[in-house]
């Protein structure tokens, strides 16, 4: 005895032939279809990095307010923080015959120069991961 | 329709592409001696990595455009019979880039150069040899 949702399912497909030509339709457009995110780190806050004020900043109070660095830089006699995040989107479409993989990769960095006596002297922070895209096609720029 | 499929059968395309290229035309407004490193992260953004050299801190930017092609002659045959060898030609370029600006003490643009530019490889192309 065939299980009682499996029977009413084919029975909507059976006396609805828009739906089941809908589902089966979107079956057939979307199999082998491969939808990838893959992330670094955790992404910043905006109100943090704007909360680190030039001059006033101490080193303590960066790393309460973003967290302990990814890397310690030393650049021109001053310790650098560095931070970065990285967000990559990857669609795929694996068909029978031909096989589409695309993948774009896109990082954020920030960095928080201090002087000599752990006060900010500079903060320099980029954000590209807002422009990373799904994008399948894999001809063109 | 049949001849198109039957041409791209076993054809898989990879393209892998990390962050944005940065053009000579976007660092036209560096002024060696006088542009600081915040004007610079304003313009093209923040640096991937600073570091320090011999000549002072450096700011590096990377990108690179990753494509890969394959064609496996086995696919065709997988469509007819219950088992068919892999046979494949495939090709991968990365094409790793960089641009590079050192600074001063007070972190003013003292040099800056892009790294050597790679050819412009085409999206498909699976012959290795």
């Amino acid at each position: 005895m065939p299980h009682p949702h499996l029977a009413k399912g084919v029975i909507v497909l059976f006396f609805k032939p828009m739906t089941g030509i809908i589902v089966v339709l979107a079956m057939t457009l979307l199999q082998g279809c491969v939808v990838t995110r893959g992330t670094v780190g955790e992404p910043f806050q905006e109100e943090a990095v704007s909360a680190i004020k030039k001059g006033t900043t101490t080193m303590a109070e960066v790393v309460s307010l973003i967290g302990a660095p990814d890397r310690i830089v030393r650049g021109n006699d001053r310790e650098i923080f560095h931070y970065y995040y990285y967000d990559g989107k990857s669609p795929a479409m694996l068909l029978l015959l031909l096989n589409f993989i695309r993948m774009d990769v896109k990082s954020d960095n920030l960095y928080v120069f201090f002087n000599r006596d752990g006060i900010a002297e500079e903060v320099v922070y980029g954000k590209r991961t807002g422009r990373t895209r799904f994008k399948l096609w894999p001809f063109g720029d | 329709m049949l001849c198109l499929l039957l041409l791209c059968a076993g054809c898989s395309i990879r393209r892998v592409t990390f962050n944005d290229v940065v053009t000579p035309e976007q660092v036209n407004f560096i002024r060696v001696g006088q542009t600081t490193i915040r004007e610079l992260a304003d313009h093209i953004g923040a640096p991937d990595e600073v570091t320090e050299s011999d000549f002072g801190g450096v700011a590096l930017y990377y990108w690179s455009d990753t494509k890969s092609a394959a064609l496996d002659f086995g696919a065709i045959g997988r469509l007819f019979l219950p088992y068919s060898p892999t046979m494949t030609l495939s090709k991968t370029g990365v094409t790793p880039e960089q641009f590079q600006v050192v600074f001063d003490p007070q972190w003013t643009v003292r040099a800056y150069g892009f790294s050597r530019r790679a050819t412009d490889e085409p999206v498909i192309w699976f012959w290795p040899f």
